[in-house]
């Protein structure tokens, strides 16, 4: 009982452990620990993002993407003007059937959504 | 502004500033490094480490403990928590730098003296633990200040269960000694964060 009420005191004792003088500048050195490392990351993810966009630029290019879209412009005119044909009351594809404006759409909002995914997972890193 | 987002901070409770931290937020871990870094530091004065190498450490724990905020369930505080971290951290540091093999061996070879309390001088918790071998000191603190349990403590230390308990036992009959009331020693510690 003694021993058990002893080592309740010394609990209590290491519990009360006085406020250091520096306590402030030793949470600001942990903040700024932080803060670098946050940085770090940041320039690590966007380096790694440049990168990725170097060589997925490229690997456009060699693929000849332009004549492609191209390609997929005149199926999309070819598509509106079925479409055209079907029903006269549908205005929006014959507004977007110009030339290849559905798919320079698409790959638009592609973009934006690749944009979205990427800030979610920079996010949740 | 710096200044109004700590008070923002301060005036919200540890577990709510833990679940900020979880998201990212590090003014909050800021304010949780504010309200017990004394204490950490304290744990590791008291383990033996020196002030400086008890700052380094500290540091370290804290920005551990920030990386594992999502593994903080709660279940204990905070403080306790961290501490138990930086426990850890600052026996890896002395295995790292081949310091814990040399202390456990001197533990055996070299028991120092257990000088009497000073009727007239008041002792605090830091001059008694003096008195402790390093070992011993370590094993009392990581026990007692740090939270570990005898068998984590041993795990840590990489020594059996059973000489940690004995370690625990002489530094504890050490302390008594020191620390009795018929020594004219006010057991109440000093005021503090913990």
């Amino acid at each position: 009982m003694v021993e058990l009420d002893f080592e309740r005191r010394l609990e209590r004792l290491f519990a009360s452990s006085p406020e250091l003088a520096d306590a402030a500048a030793f949470a600001e050195r942990v903040e700024r620990r932080l803060d670098a490392g946050w940085t770090a990351r940041r320039w690590l993810i966007g380096a790694a993002g440049v990168v990725g966009g170097v060589i997925g630029a490229s690997q456009l290019m060699l693929s000849n993407v332009f004549q492609r879209v191209e390609t997929a412009g005149d199926s999309a005119r070819l598509l509106s003007t079925s479409f055209n044909h079907i029903s006269t009351g549908t205005d929006w594809v014959a507004a977007m059937s110009s030339g290849g404006a559905v798919v320079w759409v698409a790959a638009g909002m592609a973009v934006i959504m690749m944009g979205f995914v990427l800030t979610r997972v920079i996010g949740e890193i | 502004m710096p200044g109004s987002r700590h008070s923002r901070f301060a005036s919200l409770h540890d577990v709510e500033l833990c679940g900020l931290s979880a998201t990212g937020e590090r003014r909050a871990f800021g304010e949780l490094v504010r309200r017990h870094g004394s204490a950490v530091r304290g744990v590791l004065r008291r383990m033996g480490a020196q002030p400086t190498e008890a700052d380094d450490v500290a540091q370290d724990a804290f920005l551990t403990a920030f990386e594992r905020i999502a593994e903080f369930r709660g279940e204990g505080t905070f403080a306790a928590w961290v501490k138990k971290i930086a426990a850890r951290l600052y026996l890896r540091r002395l295995q790292r730098d081949k310091k814990l093999g040399a202390m456990t061996a001197e533990a055996v070879e070299d028991e120092p003296e257990t000088p009497r309390g000073d009727a007239d001088s008041a002792i605090d918790l830091e001059e008694a633990l003096k008195v402790l071998g390093p070992v011993e000191r370590l094993c009392v603190t990581m026990c007692f200040g740090a939270g570990l349990s005898h068998t984590e403590a041993a795990e840590a230390l990489n020594l059996p269960l059973g000489t940690v308990k004995s370690h625990v036992k002489r530094g504890l009959e050490k302390l008594r000694t020191r620390l009795a009331p018929e020594n004219g020693v006010v057991l109440e510690g000093r005021r503090g964060n913990g």
